[in-house]
């Protein structure tokens, strides 16, 4: 009977083990679940379309795919007749008010519509959308906005939101579905993330599963689950931080990203970014390393590797002189997404989004 | 449980939904948490967290413990689009607790160890007494084999019943009985040598 106490608490309790019990049972577990992003409403709409649920799409798509594949080979073998260009629109469903597609108003419960590559989806103030990301994701339009379809071919799928919010759930492979901004391209890395973008072109991308690249001209922010992003024109997209970070240390990134601060204000407000600095925030410091000037990059340094160990491979020196591969390094150790992801969509996707953009 | 157990049915994940004070079904929580659900994520961790914790206490520094237990459950929601078998959470997860606290360790500078005997109990001699023994207790169980002590801090510090550890973490029924009947021996061998258990009582 002792010997079950110790497996499964039955039996004649043995005082031995349960002394252990007592003693060791004040360390137990006791923290509060993680604070997470609250479960959106669009969220729900996408569970709510249960067998077009995103982990069973790619099940079905293949399941798909395959017969769709069987049934035109064996049909191309009799009828070789070319077919005609198909034209393929992503579907518009209103959930809200009335709005527009194209130059169509869907109104009414459950009416939809298509919208075709480069036509614009607009909602007024009282009106709200959901779409169809092709067979890849689904978008969810706030009032105010306006979202163009710009491509959806295979492999990319890309909008424009011109103006407005939208709230993307996305099961593509990294870097298929891409949206441009006036002051930043998004490129899905992940899974799910909101962008807002004001009538000025400013814009703020918050990621709630994944993560999100912002890209503009060559300059980089990666927006891990539970961070955000601002982005303005001309300066493009700023420094990402977590959005549990102190108003002080989101403060001061502003300043040094966006404000027209030098000398003593500068350098105050990178100290007050260094000094609230917590571990986590370390994703922000490797941010910041390109964007300071030579003189301050060692303080930035000093302050990562007072936080965490500099990761295997990478040296003082090689991180100051901004070598990639070290740079790179550094952001795998933070663990929030393999950063070789985007580096392949850098070199193979990047120019064809700007060519099509340009 | 009922609100979860419709947000789940719901999302077309299972047949029904589960009975009154039943619990979902762990498949039925991962997929749902896979497209987004925060509230089935949550239940996961009311489920999983003693079960994490015990394996990074077996692994790192008390207070550290606390700290990493929210960067596991993190790091399983980053990836949780990735594990294609939903049946098999608790043994992913558990996987990941191990890498993240070996992770800490080759990361971990020595200025930021935790002293191991801090504690902010301010009780009085019988509270100082308990937590010392405790922390005498911990060592003496952390300083068996990784097996046997993940197994026993499961068992004696988070509460679990042997059949619940070998739920939880995945583990053979047989394998969580030998660790535990094992690590009990070895237990019991250190501390008769250390005469703790004489002394105390």
């Amino acid at each position: 009977m002792k010997n079950d106490y110790l497996w499964d608490g039955s039996g004649v309790p043995d005082a031995e083990l349960q002394k252990l019990e007592k003693t060791l049972g004040q360390f137990r577990c006791n923290a509060e679940a993680p604070t997470l992003p609250a479960v959106d409403r669009q969220l729900d709409v996408v569970r709510s379309r249960g067998f077009f649920s995103a982990w069973r799409m790619p099940r079905f798509l293949a399941v798909s795919f395959l017969a769709a594949g069987v049934v035109a080979g064996a049909a191309g073998l009799f009828l070789r007749a070319p077919s005609a260009p198909m034209v393929p629109g992503w579907d518009v469903a209103q959930i809200e008010g009335a709005p527009v597609v194209g130059s169509a108003a869907v109104r009414g419960e459950n009416a939809k519509a298509s919208l075709k590559v480069g036509e614009a989806l607009v909602t007024d103030g009282n009106s709200r959308a959901s779409v169809q990301v092709a067979e890849i994701g689904e978008l969810f339009v706030d009032p105010g906005s306006r979202v163009r379809l710009l491509e959806t071919g295979s492999n990319r799928k890309r909008i424009a939101v011109e103006v407005g919010t939208i709230h993307a759930a996305i099961w593509a492979p990294p870097g298929e579905f891409v949206v441009d901004t006036p002051s930043a391209t998004a490129v899905d890395l992940g899974c799910a993330y909101s962008l807002t973008v004001a009538e000025d072109g400013s814009g703020t991308l918050r990621t709630r599963l994944g993560w999100v690249g912002f890209h503009q001209n060559g300059h980089d922010s990666f927006i891990p689950a539970g961070a955000m992003c601002l982005t303005k024109p001309v300066q493009g997209p700023g420094t990402p931080y977590f959005e549990d970070s102190t108003e002080k240390f989101r403060d001061a990134i502003h300043a040094l990203d966006f404000e027209d601060v030098d000398g003593s204000e500068r350098e105050k407000a990178l100290r007050a970014v260094l000094s609230q600095a917590r571990r986590r925030d370390v994703f922000t410091l490797w941010h910041l390393l390109p964007r300071v000037n030579e003189a301050e990059r060692p303080m930035v340094y000093d302050r990562m590797v007072a936080l965490v160990r500099a990761p295997v491979g990478t040296t003082r020196e090689g991180t100051l002189r901004l070598d990639a591969a070290m740079l790179d390094r550094w952001w795998n150790s933070f663990d929030l997404g393999d950063i070789g992801i985007w580096r392949f969509w850098e070199q193979n996707e990047a120019p064809r989004v700007k060519k099509a953009a340009g | 449980m009922a609100a979860l157990g419709r947000m789940v049915d719901r999302a077309g994940l299972i047949g029904g939904l589960p009975r009154e004070g039943a619990e979902a079904p762990d498949e039925a929580l991962v997929r749902a948490a896979q497209c987004g659900d925060r509230g089935a994520f949550g239940a996961l961790y009311q489920r999983y967290s003693r079960m994490v914790h015990g394996i990074l206490l077996a692994r790192v520094p008390r207070l550290v413990a606390e700290d990493l237990l929210q960067d596991v459950f993190l790091q399983a929601l980053s990836r949780l689009s990735s594990l294609r078998d939903a049946g098999k959470f608790g043994g992913w997860l558990a996987a990941i607790a191990r890498n993240r606290a070996n992770d800490y360790h080759r990361q971990a500078k020595p200025a930021e160890e935790w002293n191991e005997n801090a504690t902010e109990t301010d009780g009085g001699r019988a509270g100082r007494d308990n937590v010392t023994d405790g922390l005498f207790l911990l060592e003496a169980v952390r300083s068996l084999p990784e097996a046997y002590r993940e197994t026993l801090i499961l068992r004696f510090v988070e509460g679990m019943t042997g059949p619940e550890i070998a739920e939880r973490t995945g583990l053979k029924h047989g394998s969580v009985r030998v660790n535990l009947y094992r690590g009990m021996q070895m237990l019991r061998e250190k501390l008769q040598r250390g005469s703790f258990l004489a002394e105390r009582k």
